[in-house]
């Protein structure tokens, strides 16, 4: 296994090029998504829907602190058979079709032409640009299962498994760029296109608003079946009883 | 880095601040992506190979826990839930910043 | 830090209204002399902070009521965003603040009409209600809110002490109960509840609020306020134990009142406060010898 001999232009017009174009392409891209952006609107029954939910789950959970009257107040609220909000309220379980809905357009065509598009321009661009060169050398030994995550262009059957080409720097530096970017531009950055890919796998799901008739059945099935425990039961002993030892310790 | 802790009475379960947990979580994060980027261009510059590489990297993520833990002083329970998941957590994540910066800095260095 | 604030440099007058900014320091005072050292050198080299140190400074300029000052920062932003509803909010709270209350709630009013998901607005029609004085009519709008958002701690919170200054101790109760459904690792929850319990009186009310007097004081203890409620309710218990003959009642509530008078003492001990001294010996005159 020869050592090969690279030529220095190549280090200075691929390989450092091929890294600040991903850096700077990840930080122009951050600018346009912001610029881009729209405000969401929201509907108040959406509002309101959240807070409830919000506020159920918090009363099965916390409602122990709550005296048993009290908390038996709140249940029937939430979820008696002729008045209880969850029964009462009655929100159509349309499953909202995206392609119905011209604001969810632009905003899916806005995502598109931030986040796709650039991937394929640049990557297509680097791919024609800097395609065939050899650029650099993993500083630690790979085995013949790497040759194609790291040498797509370069089809060498004998080529140690170390070498990287450029269009596999190219992606290596779009993935490992993420934590740079939450450094230099801050947390929940839109740059980081890596995450953007994992929303695409499973986007279909979580793109659509949940149902909210579906979501009060199941927290009104939560709440039936939550007991009431009353938590301050034993306070007043457990109080002086963790005195008592705190004076025995000191 | 602001204190966590809420209370703690020896039987009971320990109440912990959240938006507090998640500041130091964040800013723990900045430490550690901070410290893969410098010591993979460390390791770079030096020209290590290998599993020399990687026993640096082992060794850095040491000696960050090492400085947390002297940052922190003897009451770091303030502002951690535990130890062993300083040490642990994010180790892979920033691993890969660290094989980036060592391969690209090794690259322009000794590769040419 | 002196209050040389006029030495300061550009950017470190920046620099230091950005720290207040991010650690929400109210500081309207000195936030109006810093601004002056800015306003020399000119708004336009504050690059893209500018807008938030123009509504800080706005706020600020309400606090101490310089209205010139923050009327100027309020039309920089109009100009900027013409139909932008926080910059709405501010020409509200500007009139607001100059008490032009119907005027405020024209503004807000249309904001909420453009916008009805903009809950501080919403909250600020409250405030000036309350302002007014019409407390009646506050309580009913910010029933109103809490009926859209209800997982809103603040409003809650609010809903409780309006509630309370109409004496409708109940309510009040309601709402401080869901105040620590929300919080329920906040000492001063479980106070706020023993307050209104103890306020309320009568022994089922008693024993809650001792038992949440409780609870206040193992998740804090050193809840100087706690301790002489809790004393008091121990105190109200038994008398009332001791007419009734409820024998094994009687001693646990005289216990817990033994218990925090020697707390309020050791307390006033650790920490020699000219105020707190008058306390442990008003709860000494208090107490009942048996």
């Amino acid at each position: 296994m020869a050592e090969l001999l690279l030529d220095p232009n190549i280090r200075l017009w691929v390989f450092l090029p091929i890294v600040i174009i991903t850096f700077l392409v990840g930080i122009v891209r951050h600018y346009v998504s912001i610029i881009l952006s729209s405000q969401k609107k929201i509907e108040l029954l959406q509002v309101q829907d959240s807070q409830v939910m919000i506020r159920a789950r918090l009363l099965r959970e916390n409602g122990k602190y709550l005296p048993r009257q009290s908390f038996a107040m709140r249940r029937h609220w939430f979820n008696n058979e002729e008045t209880g909000y969850f029964k009462v309220q009655k929100r159509a379980a349309t499953s909202q079709n995206p392609m119905t809905d011209p604001g969810m357009m632009t905003d899916m065509l806005k995502g598109n032409v931030t986040n796709v598009l650039p991937m394929i321009v640049i990557g297509g661009w680097i791919n024609w640009m800097f395609s065939g060169f050899l650029t650099t050398k993993v500083p630690f030994p790979l085995t013949l299962r790497f040759k194609p995550m790291l040498q797509r262009g370069v089809e060498l059957a004998y080529l140690d498994a170390s070498w990287v080409s450029s269009a596999s720097w190219y992606f290596l530096n779009v993935f490992g760029l993420r934590t740079i970017y939450a450094l230099v531009l801050g947390e929940n950055n839109a740059a980081d296109q890596s995450k953007i890919m994992q929303e695409q796998m499973s986007g279909a799901a979580m793109a659509m608003p949940p149902d909210p008739k579906a979501a009060f059945k199941a927290e009104w099935e939560a709440l039936e079946i939550t007991e009431h425990k009353w938590a301050l039961a034993t306070i007043e002993t457990d109080l002086l009883a963790s005195f008592v030892e705190k004076e025995k310790t000191h | 880095m602001s204190v966590v802790k809420l209370k703690d009475n020896k039987p009971e379960p320990v109440a912990y601040s959240d938006a507090a947990l998640r500041n130091n979580a964040v800013v723990v994060e900045y430490c550690r992506t901070s410290m893969a980027a410098l010591s993979g261009s460390t390791a770079g510059v030096l020209g290590l190979t290998g599993l020399n590489g990687f026993a640096f990297y082992v060794f850095s993520v040491v000696v960050l826990w090492v400085m947390f833990m002297i940052k922190a002083g003897p009451n770091w329970h303030k502002y951690y839930v535990s130890r062993q998941s300083l040490l642990t957590s994010g180790f892979f994540g920033a691993l890969f910043t660290y094989v980036l910066f060592w391969t690209f800095i090794y690259g322009m260095v000794h590769v040419y | 830090m002196a209050d040389n604030y006029s030495e300061l440099s550009f950017n470190e007058a920046k620099d230091l209204l950005r720290q207040w900014r991010e650690n929400n320091e109210r500081k309207s005072d000195e936030v109006l002399r810093v601004w002056s050292v800015i306003f020399e050198h000119g708004v336009k080299k504050l690059g893209n902070e500018k807008h938030l140190v123009l509504e800080q400074v706005f706020y600020a300029a309400l606090d101490c009521h310089y209205y010139t000052v923050a009327s100027y920062c309020s039309l920089m932003l109009q100009e900027e965003f013409p139909g932008s509803f926080r910059v709405a909010r501010h020409v509200a709270a500007l009139h607001e603040a100059q008490e032009n209350y119907e005027e405020a709630l024209n503004t807000l009013n249309n904001i909420i009409r453009l916008d009805e998901t903009n809950a501080a607005a919403r909250k600020r029609v409250v405030a000036i209600l309350k302002a007014q004085g019409q407390i009646q009519a506050a309580i009913k709008e910010l029933v109103d809110y809490l009926k859209k958002f209800m997982s809103d701690v603040e409003a809650w919170q609010e809903l409780s002490e309006l509630y309370l200054q109409v004496q409708e101790y109940a309510r009040a109760a309601f709402c401080a109960e869901e105040l620590l459904l929300h919080q329920p690792h906040n000492h001063l929850a479980h106070q706020r509840l023993a307050d209104i319990r103890y306020t309320m009186g009568g022994v089922e009310n008693m024993e809650l609020a001792k038992l949440y007097y409780c609870k206040a004081l193992k998740l804090n203890p050193e809840n100087m306020r706690a301790l002489l409620g809790l004393f008091l309710t121990t105190n109200n218990l038994l008398t009332h134990y001791k007419s009734s003959g409820n024998s094994g009642k009687r001693k646990e509530a005289w216990r817990l009142c033994q218990w925090a008078q020697a707390a309020t003492a050791r307390q006033t001990r650790a920490r020699p406060e000219p105020n707190a001294a008058p306390l442990a010996n008003a709860m000494l005159q208090l107490a009942i010898t048996d």
